[in-house]
């Protein structure tokens, strides 16, 4: 398979369900579980049957007992009546129960596959998908997925069989009878239709509509601050209202709506119109009196499919929706390979720009760019937010690929690397150091899982992470996260540079955006930092002027160009931009010279 | 079925109100609606005896049929029949059509109400309460709360129906009529007993859930790490385990709710073969007619789903009467910042004068003991101090955000109390730590400052801020949109939008928490230099995390634990060696440019 062989990650011996479309691949889920589909179908049958049985004999009970000398007959009959209500009832459950099974494995099933998928899809696929979209379609869009078979393909199914199953006891009856519920039905089909569509959108409008007023709400109350240091006061209030009232309205409509359920009138008439055709073929001798109170028993069954189909409905319609994101995702083609059979060598970790530009889509983002690094140099990379530096750095582990120029690794464009060879030696710290929910050991570890303590213990002391580490009750064995402690942005930080010690990769690149508060800590970063470049070509994204000013090199980027380049002394007299920076520490500075022209 | 069972926890602004009170209040709310609540309440009467009469009116038509077959009575009756399904459902329409109306129109006014409560609130009630929870008091609840009346209005409905049969069952037949009532508590029972499992299963499934969505978060979260690392496997393998288990769990609830209704349907069951053999020995005995016998057969089955919702119904019904109970708790607390005059001040100079001053949060600690400070005008005052010193107190008294205790506060020699507080603030300019934005453009969160400013004006402040380079690096300009809380920009960047919403203000006043977070440094030039532009020429009162800032500020006010320990500019401090040298090696030292130029690197030979 084609997007198989495109994947970072794959599942050995995965079931392989049919993607070419979303209805396709939902078919192929139940029909994973087809024995437990056509169960429930047989036994849906055979409690509808068992229902309109019990529903007649209660009809045809009456013409016996009216009888003189039926007495005997009465414990049979009301025997039977039971018998029949409780095979009806077994029998539901155990329906219910099929399509439980087949609505739970659908969710787990299905999440399971794109959870596998998602592994496998390239850090660039990632980073342009949020967090939450993806949280959305593994959580509500699988429980939808989960709802649109039981209760919605449940409930569908319970109306066709309870609409047809009654029908064939009303042509036992006699034929003509068909008359009135078939005419019911057609015109219970089209006013279902109609009502659909009329209250999905104020459905759809009004749920965001609370969406919005929530919004608006939070923000106020989140920015109560400005708000009332701005005196808008006012300004909120209009707005609030303004969505409140918008929100009135959708409810009240969809009000209008439902309350006009057309369905419900058909369905009063047609008894009416049923027993009057019923009472007129027994007048004529054609029906007995038990047969029309039959009849109407076996209505009755008709009104629990006809009014709940069309909250099945919308049901369904979510679940395909549903289905339908998941399929896309699952079919993304994600643009990097694993690239096995590529070059792997130990990396020395000289870095070469060619002319290298970078487009998000249409937005550019690099442009241009030339430069090289020697083996074990640091580099720091100056500009303002967007100006491109984390960009820059996600070209040399192939978050992303270069659209166009070449980025060089030892003399070798990237993209001929194994992606394997590549990525395991180039370190990456970001700015946001993500840790997993297990103990400070464990995520010191997390690319070298078989470690010894003494190893982790070395790494962090490096890291100047050691003290406190230990200052915890726990000390290396310390949950990190949501049940354990919250770590503050620098002992985050600290744990990934012990990270990169462990895992000691030939090129690192730093995003160090994180702040001291105090000059003691800003002594052990600065400490850990200086640390950790030894011996490895490093990239620091920093806001630390102290790591700028000792770089080896500086590249300033502007706007996606890279506009100097050179070490401190150099760009005092060259870069104006780079001047800026300093001129407010009141220092002498150099004069400007005029930058060369090349 | 909803099991409202979140956003239950009590907060201390809560009060308890008997159920006089709530139902007055709650009475009140719908007084405007008053006639539409009577309408209500006459169709819902109507509907009801219609829905009860179609199976009377069928049962005397088998009875009588089958006495007389004559074909207009044949004719009448099954026009009767359809009349009643149709009126039935045309006052049904009415009766929802109304609820709706006077529901919607209610729950809005309660919203108002308690928007309107929120907003006078001052900043002392919002540091207690999280945001969240006062939105979803405003929203949730009060939907919640809207639900439950509706719910009410059915239920209702529903009970006089089940009500009305059974009345007239025992009209027809008490004895018969007797063993269709003994299956009311079976199945009320039944249903209470599976809320109790439903709910043990529902709470085991939600946590799972969690579980789950917490696990595929963390993944999706730190996927980068996990790639860096080649770790996939180890993740996955925890996973399975995970969503193997959430299967049981979640099947095991689906069947328990998928359950319920046949289980019912068995109890049923056995009252319907009763009714079916006792009524046809009655019908033998002559004490019943064969119509009367079909009724009850009709009302076994029409009275048992009713039945199952009455389960339910108290519960939910407690808690919407919680969430009414938390929305008017809300809407009756005090704000404690109340003026008591208001008097405008045109030009503010900018004279800031604190006379023994006493002030704390809560009642625990004081967090400004006997506090005198006088602010001249025009004057840039840095204050520094450790955390808890009352540094930032200082700025958000004079902002009027909170109410102090003792003493007294005066600008431009007028007491702060007696001030009309809108056009008070308006001549003030406060730039919080972290600036808060608006969902909008860049553009709108400037013009913010001053409502109803120009687009040239707005520019024009923007300009003044670092010369506007900043606005390059905004993708569209003035225009780019700044996302929820500003977050497509960076920290750097909403702190510039921040200070050009204060420069298009012009304020009298300026007050400035600085950020602690850090900027990359040529944003942090851009800042530095917009703050030159801003403090010139008036009051400036900064909470200071900058070395630059207190080194530029007239006079530095160092605080301890709520008292001034010592003034005067950065210089003269440092000379003294007192606790502003102190805090200076703690928090400043590593701003200064000797620290930066101390940082070299030790020449390092790359490792073999």
């Amino acid at each position: 398979m084609l997007n198989a062989a495109k994947s970072e990650f794959s599942v050995a011996n995965a079931y392989r369900y049919d993607r070419r479309s979303p209805s396709r691949w939902l078919i192929a889920h139940v029909m994973r579980y087809r024995w437990f589909f056509l169960a429930t179908l047989l036994f849906y049958i055979g409690t509808y049957a068992a229902y309109t049985a019990s529903e007649a004999l209660i009809g045809q009970a009456i013409g016996t007992v009216i009888e003189p000398d039926s007495l005997a007959l009465l414990p049979t009959i009301a025997l039977s009546i039971l018998g029949l209500k409780l095979l009806d009832a077994v029998l539901s459950l155990l329906g219910v129960l099929a399509i439980e099974v087949i609505a739970q494995r659908m969710e787990v099933d299905s999440r399971e596959e794109l959870y596998a998928n998602l592994l496998g899809k390239s850090q660039t696929f990632h980073n342009q998908q949020r967090v939450g979209d993806i949280m959305a379609r593994a959580t509500e869009d699988v429980q939808q997925l989960n709802g649109m078979i039981n209760p919605g393909v449940a409930i569908t199914l319970e109306s066709i069989v309870g609409i047809a199953v009654p029908l064939v006891f009303i042509a036992m009856l006699r034929l003509e009878l068909l008359l009135v519920p078939v005419v019911f039905i057609a015109a219970y089909l089209i006013a279902v239709v109609g009502y659909v569509r009329r209250l999905n959108p104020v459905v759809r409008r009004q749920r965001e509509q609370f969406g919005k007023m929530n919004a608006n709400l939070e923000e106020s109350i989140s920015g109560i601050e400005v708000v009332k240091a701005s005196a808008q006061e006012a300004f909120e209030r209009r707005k609030f209202r303004i969505a409140a009232s918008l929100f009135r309205d959708f409810f009240v409509r969809q009000g209008y709506i439902e309350a006009r359920y057309l369905p419900l009138l058909f369905f009063g008439i047609a008894l009416g119109l049923a027993f009057m055709h019923g009472l007129l073929l027994y007048q004529q001798g054609l029906l007995r009196l038990g047969d029309v109170v039959a009849l109407m028993g076996i209505m009755g069954v008709l009104r629990w499919p006809t009014l709940a189909s069309f909250f099945s409905i919308s049901l369904i319609q979510a679940g395909l929706e549903g289905g339908r994101r998941i399929v896309n995702i699952l079919n993304t083609e994600t643009e990097l390979d694993q690239n096995s059979g590529g070059y792997k060598q130990p990396m020395r970790g000289e870095i070469a720009f060619e002319n290298v530009s970078f487009a998000y889509g249409r937005v550019h983002a690099l442009r241009n760019i030339t430069f090289s690094i020697r083996q074990g140099q640091t580099v720091a990379i100056v500009g303002q937010t967007g100006s491109g530096k984390s960009t820059l750095t996600q070209l040399i582990n192939r978050t992303y690929d270069v659209t166009g120029g070449r980025v060089l690794i030892d003399g070798v464009d990237v993209r001929d690397w194994d992606l394997d060879a590549l990525r395991s030696q180039i370190g990456k710290i970001e700015q946001d150091v993500f840790l997993f929910s297990r103990s400070i050991a464990e995520n010191i570890a997390f690319g070298v899982p078989d470690a010894t303590q003494e190893q982790i213990e070395e790494a962090a002391r490096m890291a100047q992470a050691h003290d406190f580490i230990m200052s915890f009750k726990d000390g290396y064995r310390t949950l990190v996260g949501e049940r354990g402690v919250t770590l503050s942005g620098g002992q985050r930080q600290r744990i990934a540079i012990a990270r990169a010690f462990l895992s000691n990769p030939r090129i690192l690149i730093l995003d160090d955006s994180t702040s001291a508060i105090d000059s003691a800590t800003e002594d052990e970063i600065q400490r850990a930092i200086r640390q950790v470049q030894q011996g490895r070509t490093t990239l620091l994204i920093t806001h630390r002027l102290s790591q700028i000013r000792w770089a080896d090199m500086i590249l300033v980027l502007d706007g996606g160009e890279l506009v100097a380049c050179g070490a401190h002394e150099e760009l005092l007299r060259r870069s104006p931009h780079y001047r800026r920076i300093f001129a407010r520490y009141d220092v002498a500075l150099p004069p400007l010279e005029p930058v060369p022209i090349n | 079925m909803g099991f409202i069972l979140d956003g239950l926890d009590a907060e201390a602004y809560d009060r308890q109100y008997d159920d006089r009170q709530l139902l007055r209040r709650i009475i009140g709310y719908f007084q405007p609606e008053l006639r539409r609540m009577l309408l209500v309440a006459f169709t819902t009467l109507l509907d009801t005896l219609v829905r009860a009469a179609v199976p009377i009116v069928i049962s005397r038509a088998v009875d009588e049929v089958s006495q007389t077959q004559s074909e207009s009575l044949i004719l009448t009756y099954g026009l009767l029949v359809a009349g009643l399904g149709a009126s039935a459902w045309l006052f049904n329409l009415i009766r929802r059509s109304l609820t709706g109306e006077a529901v919607g129109n209610v729950v809005l006014k309660i919203r108002e109400d308690a928007f309107d409560a929120v907003m006078k609130r001052d900043l002392s009630f919002y540091d207690q309460f999280p945001s969240g929870k006062i939105v979803s008091r405003v929203t949730s609840d009060t939907q919640a709360f809207s639900t439950v009346v509706t719910l009410t209005i059915d239920l209702i409905s529903q009970l006089v129906l089940v009500g009305a049969l059974l009345i007239y069952l025992f009209f027809v037949d008490a004895v018969l009529a007797l063993v269709v009532l003994g299956m009311v508590p079976l199945i009320v029972g039944t249903a209470l007993a599976f809320r109790k499992i439903a709910r043990f299963t529902v709470q085991h499934s939600r946590r799972v859930r969690a579980e789950v969505s917490a696990l595929v978060q963390e993944t999706v979260a730190g996927i980068s790490v996990a790639k860096t690392f080649r770790q996939e496997h180890a993740i996955y393998a925890d996973f399975l385990k995970l969503n193997r288990r959430a299967f049981w769990i979640n099947l095991r609830m689906g069947i328990v709710f998928s359950g319920i209704f046949p289980l019912l349907a068995l109890i049923v069951a056995f009252a319907m073969a009763a009714v079916v053999y006792f009524g046809g020995l009655r019908v033998q005995l002559g004490a019943l007619s064969a119509g009367d016998w079909y009724l009850f057969a009709q009302v076994v089955a029409l009275i048992w789903f009713p039945l199952t919702s009455i389960a339910s119904f108290w519960n939910q019904f407690q808690l919407g009467l919680a969430s009414g109970e938390r929305v008017f708790a809300l809407i009756d607390s005090e704000p404690r910042v109340v003026q008591h005059d208001k008097r405008v001040l045109p030009h503010i100079r900018g004279e800031i004068a604190f006379k023994h001053v006493h002030f704390s949060y809560t009642d625990k600690e004081r967090v400004l003991e006997n506090f005198s400070l006088h602010i001249r005008p025009g004057e840039t005052v840095a204050l520094v101090g450790h955390t808890g010193a009352g540094k930032s107190s200082i700025g958000k008294l004079i902002a009027r955000f909170y109410e102090f205790q003792a003493g007294s506060i005066t600008i431009d020699g007028v007491d702060i109390r007696a001030l009309d507080l809108s056009a008070y603030r308006a001549q003030l300019g406060v730039v919080t730590q972290a600036p808060f934005l608006f969902d909008g453009t860049v553009r709108e969160n400037i013009r913010y400052g001053k409502a109803g400013a120009s687009d040239a004006e707005v520019e024009r402040a923007a300009r003044q801020v670092g010369n506007g380079d900043w606005l390059k690096s905004l993708s569209d300009g003035l225009d780019t949109e700044v996302g929820e809380r500003g977050s497509n920009l960076s920290m750097g960047q909403r702190q510039l939008v921040a200070l050009a919403r204060v420069m298009l203000q012009n304020p009298a006043i300026f007050i400035l928490d600085e950020a602690t977070a850090s900027v990359d440094p040529l944003t942090e030039t851009l800042i530095q230099e917009g703050l030159d532009a801003i403090m010139k020429g008036r009051t400036s009162i900064v909470i200071a995390h900058r070395l630059s800032t207190v080194r530029h500020a007239d006079r530095i006010i160092v605080l301890k634990k709520g008292q001034i320990i010592e003034e005067g500019n950065h210089e003269e401090l440092l000379r003294r060696g007192g606790h502003y040298a102190e805090l200076y090696n703690t928090y400043f030292r590593h701003q200064s440019l000797e620290y930066i130029e101390a940082q070299r690197k030790p020449d390092v030979t790359p490792a073999n």
